[in-house]
């Protein structure tokens, strides 16, 4: 099972398909503290990561996997989508 | 609509590119017969009635443009829709599958369930007595 | 495996030898349509075929061999020889890639640098590269930096800019905003992103205000990317090509990312329309196939009226526009009649439906085709398969009934003990008749059984011949020979385990010929001959034999030299260098440890002589013989069974434990009293009919303890090996059976005295023995 969800944290394993997206979205939006565990996470589709940064879960253990780990977790730990330099129009 | 199984038959002399199309009607519910040319599909035509072909341009012995016409000429006579699929995208193909009685010219790759969802638009019509 | 994948890979091994035979065609008659044509559709074939899987390599790589012999069926450019060889590699190195695609389901890893420098040179000839015509993504090269870089982490990019300015190197910067439907499309961008090759660094485009949470749809893709990347912009081009209306590629130097960062330049930078800014897609979002199936029945009413416009004459074709407009409106929730269509009226119906349905806002045309969505065959279709007369079957299949019709013989030989049984341990002669019926009407039906499967198991000789031409050719070159290779009998027909174990033999055979036999031009015209050398690969069949020969028009063996060399290495004496004559010095080259060539050469040497292909040869029951004439050529004749499924082996047995020989090898079988048996020099023998017959004890050869009744008369078993003939004293003779001879493994394995084993009717296992060995191993007896 590529998801588990439990009371507060939810744990990814493999990889999450857009068939997992709408149980995980669902559960982010219900629970009040989410946490998620993505250190067996292989990849995450773009609506799993979108839910998460829709929710902003708590990341409680970071993907071992390179590509998560190296690009997409800063952008979930980030301060989101707003642009980085100060004083320019968003586009 | 009605509740009898369509008939489709998948023209293309790549092996692997047929049992693809067979398998995506297939699953759509079409009733699927294969012919590795023109020729092949000519005869299969005049042996059993389809409610729709899904034809490759490029193949021996008979090439599609070549199948489609005959397909549409006193011999064969059958106006059920065609769909040629083709690898190649030059001006003037598209036409020329026009020009021969195609219904419509897709050129590859086409997302499965855009072959399945125009297989089914056109077998669903209401259809025109001939 | 996917069925599908199987599928591919059973094609592409015929595409693949047909691409290879044609092109070897090609050199030898250049220029014929016919032929170019078929290798182009070959290579056509398979390109559309690769293109279902995710092998970008494979698809590129087929695609520049297509174009290329596009060009030369097109008459644009003659194919050349170094053209041949490339392409040749082209297709070489995909063979290479299925042997790993069937193992591991995937391309090597090294398949893209490999491919490259390919596709450079095939693509060479017909002008580079191909101009951009397939090419989506239009990269810029900018001076200024576009709005969006503000996305990416600015520590990172006043780093990369840095590095960058040092360096003098670019980067390449990609947006990407995949529209809100791509979800339901099955695309991942995500996953896309992670494809890319030497990604830098990826940042995100979250919407500009989230929705509600109980208005969130998490199947409206809201986000974007933007990464950098070192990716050739053929990785890009080819990763996106789905949706390369939604990337936007800029590369960017050093420069130009610290004037953004300065804030310089920033006028330039335009703002992204409003369309493809991601949180504003989701007021289009109904029933999410409506758009699609709305763009789907445009595209048929626009093919309509193109078709209309081209002035369609036939009725039929007529009717059948007018059934495409019919279903495209009732699709359209405008349904239409028409009674009796004619193209004015006609054009006017698609005309008016056209412009009463609005294209959808995001009509998509080229939807991506996921890689392999089919998870079972349909092999079982009743409906398929109309056209194809010919079943392509897995050779495991038919070896797995060619094992059970073995099994159906041992079954059936079970009768003949039983009828033997009914008569001596119950007495009953009608029921032992009964049963012996019973055996002969099931005896023809296996037989027949037997007959058909083995006819399934026959392929032509060619198979084994197909691999010459391009072996020929690539060595002729490389030892700058001038050779022409002539296959005769292809069509020959023997058993495929025959032709199969036939390809090594013979590949050494001709390997030897090329590098021995066949002189080179210069030494050829000097002695009057052609300059082009032949060399013949001819078969035909000979009874329930296949006879192949193998024969060159070069320098010949020479007798002489063949005599000495022997002397030397000490294989015969010095009274049989003077006496031997020329025709058996000859066949001194299939002794072992024999190598008539001076020096080995990296083509046949090796360390594999003519003696391990006599022994080859022999193993599957058949024989070779070398007749050559100095100066003016070699002919190796192999002499082969045209199946080997089914052997007749005489059972005998020693020591209390049966035996079986090829019935081949027996020349007859006598008893001897034993008072005639004599002794000469240390070793029995017989005299049959005034011949000295020498005689073997095999239970002592195979060290098996038995010393024979000296009341009783003598069985000897009288065989032919190597032209002479040995008796073999036994302790009985049984009878001659069919037997499916299954190859030694385990333990035995090493065990050379036998050649194999086979299951009696009784359950008992029988050995057979390698008849060369156990004389070898008598002789060490002694």
């Amino acid at each position: 099972m590529p998801l588990e969800l439990g009371d507060t944290t939810a744990t990814l394993t493999g990889v999450v398909t857009v068939d997992e997206v709408e149980e995980l979205a669902a559960w982010l939006q219900a629970t009040a503290k989410p946490r998620v565990n993505l250190r067996k996470c292989n990849h995450l589709h773009t609506g799993a990561l979108q839910a998460m940064l829709r929710f902003r879960p708590k990341v409680s253990a970071a993907p071992t996997d390179a590509f998560l780990a190296g690009q997409v977790l800063p952008l979930l730990e980030g301060s989101g989508g707003e642009p980085t330099r100060q004083g320019s129009e968003p586009p | 609509m009605t509740q009898t199984q369509r008939k489709a038959l998948v023209v293309d002399d790549a092996a692997t590119v047929r049992m693809y199309h067979t398998t995506l009607l297939g699953d759509a519910g079409f009733e699927v017969q294969e012919a590795a040319n023109g020729l092949e599909a000519v005869e299969a035509a005049l042996a059993t009635g389809f409610d729709l072909f899904v034809v490759d341009v490029n193949m021996p012995k008979m090439n599609g443009y070549t199948c489609v016409e005959t397909l549409r000429s006193e011999t064969v006579g059958t106006p059920a829709p065609v769909v040629m699929i083709s690898t190649e995208d030059r001006p003037g193909d598209a036409d020329r599958a026009y020009a021969a009685g195609a219904n419509l010219y897709l050129v590859k790759p086409v997302a499965p369930e855009r072959l399945v969802r125009i297989a089914r638009l056109l077998t669903s019509g209401p259809g025109v007595a001939a | 495996m996917n069925p599908l994948l199987a599928q591919f890979l059973a094609e592409a091994a015929d595409l693949l030898t047909q691409v290879d035979e044609g092109l070897l065609q090609l050199e030898r008659t250049p220029g014929d349509p016919e032929m170019v044509n078929e290798v182009f559709r070959a290579a056509h074939t398979f390109k559309g075929s690769s293109g279902l899987f995710d092998f970008p390599e494979l698809t590129r790589l087929t695609h520049a061999a297509e174009d290329l012999l596009d060009a030369v069926r097109a008459g644009a450019l003659p194919l050349d020889s170094g053209m041949t060889d490339d392409l040749l590699a082209a297709f070489d190195l995909i063979r290479g890639w299925l042997a790993h695609v069937t193992s591991n389901e995937c391309l090597p890893a090294t398949a893209g640098a490999d491919a490259a420098a390919l596709i450079t040179r095939l693509r060479a000839p017909i002008g580079g590269e191909k101009v951009k015509v397939e090419t989506t993504v239009a990269v810029a090269r900018r001076d200024s930096a576009p709005a969006w870089l503000a996305y990416f982490d600015e520590e990172w990019l006043a780093e990369t800019a840095a590095w960058l300015r040092t360096t003098s190197a670019q980067m390449r910067f990609i947006r990407y905003v995949p529209d809100s439907g791509c979800f339901f499309r099955a695309e991942d961008p995500l996953h896309l992103i992670r494809q890319v090759p030497a990604l830098e660094r990826l940042g995100l485009i979250e919407p500009v205000e989230w929705p509600e949470a109980a208005d969130y749809d998490e199947y409206a893709c809201m986000v974007a990317f933007v990464f950098a990347a070192r990716a050739a912009v053929g990785e890009i081009d080819y990763l996106f090509r789905y949706v390369s209306d939604q990337i936007e590629v800029v590369d960017l130097d050093g420069d130009t990312i610290q004037r953004y960062l300065s804030g310089e330049a920033e006028a330039d930078a335009a703002a992204p329309s409003e369309a493809d800014e991601p949180g504003t897609v989701d007021t289009v979002r109904s029933s999410p196939s409506e758009p699609e199936l709305v763009a789907d029945a445009r595209a048929i009413l626009t093919a309509a009226l193109r078709s209309l416009a081209i002035n369609p004459t036939g009725h039929v074709h007529l009717v059948s526009v007018a059934n495409a407009i019919t279903a495209a409106a009732h699709a359209l929730g405008d349904p239409v009649e028409i009674r009796e269509p004619d193209v004015v009226a006609l054009t006017a119906t698609v005309t008016r439906l056209l412009g009463d349905t609005p294209p959808p806002e995001d009509a998509v045309s080229t939807a991506p085709i996921e890689p392999i969505p089919v998870d079972r065959g349909r092999a079982d279709d009743p409906g398929g398969q109309v056209g194809s007369r010919i079943l392509k079957v897995d050779q495991e299949k038919v070896d797995h009934l060619m094992e059970l019709v073995g099994e159906l013989n041992v079954a059936k030989n079970g009768l003949t003990f039983l009828a033997q049984a009914a008569e001596e341990e119950f007495g009953s002669r009608a029921l032992s008749r009964r049963i012996k019926d019973q055996y002969s009407g099931l005896h023809r039906i296996a037989e027949e059984l037997q007959a058909s499967v083995m006819d399934i198991r026959m392929l032509p000789l060619s198979v084994a011949f197909s691999r010459f031409p391009r072996l020929v050719r690539d060595l002729s070159r490389r030892l700058g020979k001038n050779i022409e290779l002539v296959l005769t009998g292809e069509d020959t027909m023997a058993d495929k385990d025959v032709i199969e174990a036939l390809g090594d033999p013979l590949v050494h055979l001709v390997r030897n010929s090329l590098d021995h036999g066949v002189e080179t031009v210069d030494e050829r015209l000097a002695t009057g001959k052609p300059g082009t050398a032949r060399i013949t690969l001819a078969a035909v069949a000979d009874g329930d034999a296949v006879v192949v020969e193998i024969s060159d028009d070069g320098r010949g063996v020479d007798p002489t030299r063949v005599r000495r060399k022997a002397y030397e290495k000490g294989l015969i004496s010095e009274e049989e260098l003077e006496t031997l004559s020329d025709s058996d010095a000859v066949d001194l080259v299939f002794r072992p440890g024999f190598s008539t060539a001076e020096q080995i050469s990296d083509l046949s040497g090796r360390g594999v002589g003519m003696d391990a292909v006599r022994a080859s040869v022999e193993k599957l029951g058949g024989a070779v013989t070398m007749r050559s004439e100095l100066g003016s050529g070699t002919t190796v004749r192999l002499r082969l069974p045209l199946s080997m499924a089914v052997t007749q082996v005489m059972v005998f047995s020693v020591a209390g434990q049966r035996f079986g020989i090829p019935v081949d090898l027996v020349v007859e079988t006598v008893r001897v009293p034993a008072a005639e048996m004599s002794r000469v020099l240390h070793q029995d023998v017989v005299v049959l009919r005034g011949e000295v017959v020498p005689v073997l004890d095999l239970a002592r050869a195979l060290d098996m303890p038995w010393t024979p009744d000296q009341t009783q008369d003598r069985a000897i078993l009288i065989v032919g090996v190597n032209g002479q003939r040995v008796g073999l004293l036994v302790e009985q003779f049984h009878r001659e059976v069919d037997v499916i001879l299954k190859p030694m493994e385990g333990l035995l394995a090493y065990a050379n005295e036998f050649s194999g084993t086979a299951l009696l009717g009784d359950g008992l296992v029988l050995l057979v023995l390698n008849m060369k060995e156990v004389l070898g191993l008598a002789a060490r007896v002694g």
